[in-house]
């Protein structure tokens, strides 16, 4: 473990010192959360609402971190190890694939929490208060994190290169973005798309995170929990099994 | 003494081009062991494949007496690689990727010291693609002794350096020898290769033409110097 660690630290480092994902991570979000604070202040989501746009936002808000890492920022840094020919020195150490992907996956976990920790501080502005239960909202933040990641992961792990690796990740983060819900409200959506887009992790995250944010009753949640471990689960056993060195 | 590596019947092909053919390397442990040709003769694509990050057509490779490709992760606990190009993380510091690599291993070598004895020990602190050609060549020859390894692989061991760089890296691989380590490298000087390796093999179109000790290459060439040696047997002999 203290070898992972190790190795950990002066990844993130690495990573720090280039800048692009506390841009896209942290920094993006929190704007984002400012600018929507600034306009929304403590108004409510809609006339008579029980809780405040700032309160319904947060989740998805939080999301916007959990995407850039999982779909542009882990795809990219374990495809440019790749390019880099790092991965081909690594290849002739004893180090495993598990652990090299390991290290990748805890990197932007930490960068997804520190963006949730800055986002609950500002939401202190706007007087923005968890209606459900603590250990909900954290579950389900934790579930949608993971199984995003697991699907940059994925992808990292089996791109031939750093621009295969930046189309599908692309592909992936973009859709993601504007129809998960992360975006545009998922209750605007024709009907057969809404059916179309709950097959992605994250709308399936977003739409939970929400829900246990706000205390609203979610139906099942037997559906997006089984949807979210299924990816995360199917995404990691493959992205090891087909990791690929050079 | 046993064999530190065993290859037989080595045969790579590139788009129909026999890169290396049939080719067999014994190499005792606690020895050095050279191997030699021109540019494209087939040695580090024999590396590689010796190493598995090349996938060979055919042939056998055992490294202490192991398959790499099998026992890829326990074996490289025991070897150490430095590859022809060095390649790193674009930022990183000397310091931070001696110590990422020493975090690989079970027992790793003091990298502090091991700077030291390649004369880079203030430079912890640079960037590596802040150091000189042959400051970032002999860190990527500290890189591979991170390991303490038995066995370790050097392409193109001194190319870059500076003469009295060069006599220090051979004096360090040399008290290391005494200790025990299997040396295996490419080298394109031929002093390096008279003043290191107890065997060799000249590569020419990845076939063995020569196989033997440098003392054997000059008498079986009528040579005095081991340089004209090497270039009557590679064919490489310019016409004066």
């Amino acid at each position: 473990m203290k070898r992972f660690f190790t190795y950990l630290k002066t990844e993130l480092k690495l990573s720090l010192r280039d800048m692009n994902m506390p841009i896209f991570a942290i920094i993006m979000p929190f704007v984002i959360f400012i600018i929507l604070g600034i306009i929304y202040g403590t108004k409510p989501a809609y006339d008579g609402a029980d809780y405040t746009f700032m309160e319904q936002s947060f989740g998805a808000v939080s999301a916007v971190a959990i995407c850039a890492s999982g779909l542009m920022g882990l795809p990219l840094a374990v495809s440019g190890l790749r390019e880099m020919k790092i991965l081909k020195r690594l290849r002739v150490t004893p180090v495993s694939p598990v652990f090299i992907l390991g290290v990748e996956l805890s990197m932007y976990i930490v960068y997804c929490a520190v963006s949730l920790a800055t986002l609950s501080v500002a939401a202190l502005l706007w007087g923005v208060r968890l209606h459900g239960s603590f250990l909900a909202f954290l579950g389900s933040w934790m579930l949608t994190m993971l199984s995003t990641l697991s699907v940059g992961m994925l992808v990292g792990g089996v791109a031939k290169d750093t621009k295969q690796a930046s189309v599908i990740a692309s592909i992936l983060y973009f859709p993601m973005l504007v129809f998960s819900g992360t975006t545009l409200p998922i209750e605007v959506m024709p009907k057969a798309m809404q059916k179309i887009v709950s097959v992605f992790p994250l709308t399936q995250g977003l739409t939970m995170m929400k829900n246990t944010f706000l205390g609203v009753s979610t139906g099942s949640i037997l559906l997006p929990i089984g949807v979210m471990l299924g990816v995360a689960a199917l995404c990691t056993i493959l992205a090891v099994r087909f990791f690929r060195w050079e | 003494m046993s064999e530190a590596i065993f290859v037989e019947g080595l045969t790579k092909t590139y788009a129909g081009k026999t890169v290396v053919d049939h080719l067999d390397l014994s190499v005792k442990s606690g020895t050095v062991f050279g191997l030699l040709g021109a540019n494209g003769a087939g040695k580090s694509t024999t590396i590689e494949c010796m190493l598995g990050t090349k996938q060979a057509d055919s042939g056998t490779v055992r490294l202490l007496g192991k398959d790499p490709k099998k026992k890829r992760r326990t074996l490289f606990q025991r070897i150490g690689v430095q590859f022809q190009e060095g390649d790193y993380q674009k930022e990183i510091k000397v310091s931070e990727l001696c110590e990422e690599t020493a975090s690989l291993y079970r027992s790793p070598a003091d990298w502090h010291n091991l700077c030291e004895q390649f004369g880079i020990g203030d430079k912890a602190n640079t960037p590596v693609k802040g150091l000189s050609g042959g400051e970032r060549q002999r860190l990527f020859i500290v890189l591979a002794l991170i390991p303490q390894p038995e066995l370790v692989f050097l392409d193109e061991l001194t190319t870059g350096l500076d003469a009295k760089a060069r006599r220090g890296v051979w004096k360090t691989l040399e008290g290391l020898k005494e200790q025990g380590l299997t040396i295996f490298l490419t080298s394109h000087f031929m002093d390096e290769v008279e003043a290191l390796c107890d065997e060799i093999c000249i590569l020419k179109k990845g076939t063995p033409v020569f196989r033997g000790t440098v003392e054997q290459a000059k008498t079986q060439c009528g040579c005095e110097r081991f340089e004209d040696a090497y270039l009557q047997l590679s064919d490489e002999e310019v016409d004066a």
